[in-house]
């Protein structure tokens, strides 16, 4: 933390937390789009042109486009998550403890435990999109999108419960 | 660089052990208590392996450990599963990849179950 003293001179403490909760935030949606485009594009694709409606044009991309940029969202938003995790460990956690908000803990560590389940699917998930044409790989790249998709999901809902229980700011 | 991966075999080895791998020693490493580091964000310390709360010094951190742990222990096994011929490492299950992930969540539901309390 050290490192980032200089800017309190200008913001406040609870400012520069928020400041980056937030960008974590956005790192999220945009993780959250591509992934939602990509496994609805796996799981329901579209098989016939013809039938234009918004559900069909959501998910009818073209899934390897999005797999790089998948990637890299997914480890920049874990590293933002990891660094205010620092934060939450000490004032946000220790205050929903003393109020017995316990589930809202639960949720939240299976968040943790969730999202570096992704970390380690990020190089076969790679993989499998690289090799789109190979009917071998159908399967686990459908699976692995759809559970990368719900993780993704799941994570994002319980960041807002949490900060919606007690925030940076609180 | 990104073709030649995208078309090795030996890569394909890799990341379905690291995938299937990490799930697995992150679960363990949560349960017997084998994080690489233990973290104390009040005083800016780092411990190696697993060391408790100390009073009146803020909590202990041990997720980083975990997902320290992980990595370094999925990599190594990644990387040894690569020397293996391809007749041994292309009979791995690619829906591995998944079901471990996938099973091993409900396992942590269940092991939360401290938290699932009114």
């Amino acid at each position: 933390m050290q490192t980032v003293d200089f800017l309190f001179d200008y913001i406040a403490v609870e400012t520069f937390w928020t400041i980056l909760l937030i960008i974590h935030g956005l790192l999220a949606v945009a993780l959250l789009g591509a992934l939602t485009h990509q496994a609805m594009a796996v799981a329901m694709p579209v098989r016939y042109a013809g039938n234009d409606s918004f559900v069909t044009r959501f998910r009818a991309v073209l899934g390897p486009r999005y797999a790089d940029a998948i990637c890299v969202l997914w480890i920049i938003t874990f590293m933002f998550g990891a660094w205010i995790y620092i934060k939450y460990r000490i004032h946000i956690r220790v205050p929903i403890e003393q109020q017995g908000y316990w589930k809202t803990l639960g949720v939240f560590e299976l968040k943790e435990h969730l999202t570096t389940f992704g970390i380690g699917l990020l190089p076969i998930y790679w993989y499998l999109w690289m090799n789109p044409k190979h009917p071998a790989y159908d399967n686990a790249r459908k699976w692995v999108t759809v559970f990368l998709a719900a993780t993704c999901w799941y994570a994002f809902l319980i960041g807002h419960i949490v900060n919606n229980v007690r925030g940076y700011a609180s | 660089m990104s073709s030649a991966l995208a078309s090795s075999t030996k890569f394909r080895t890799f990341a379905v052990v690291f995938a299937i791998a990490m799930a697995v020693i992150y679960v363990v490493s949560e349960l017997v208590r084998l994080p690489l580091f233990s973290y104390h964000p009040d005083n800016d310390r780092f411990d190696f392996g697993w060391v408790s709360a100390r009073k009146d010094e803020g909590p202990a951190m041990h997720w980083y450990g975990w997902v320290a742990t992980s990595l370094i222990a999925a990599t190594v096994l990644g990387l040894l599963a690569t020397l293996l011929p391809e007749r041994v490492t292309s009979k791995i299950p690619l829906s591995l990849t998944w079901i471990v992930p996938v099973l091993l969540t409900l396992f942590l539901i269940y092991s939360l179950s401290f938290f699932w309390r009114w």
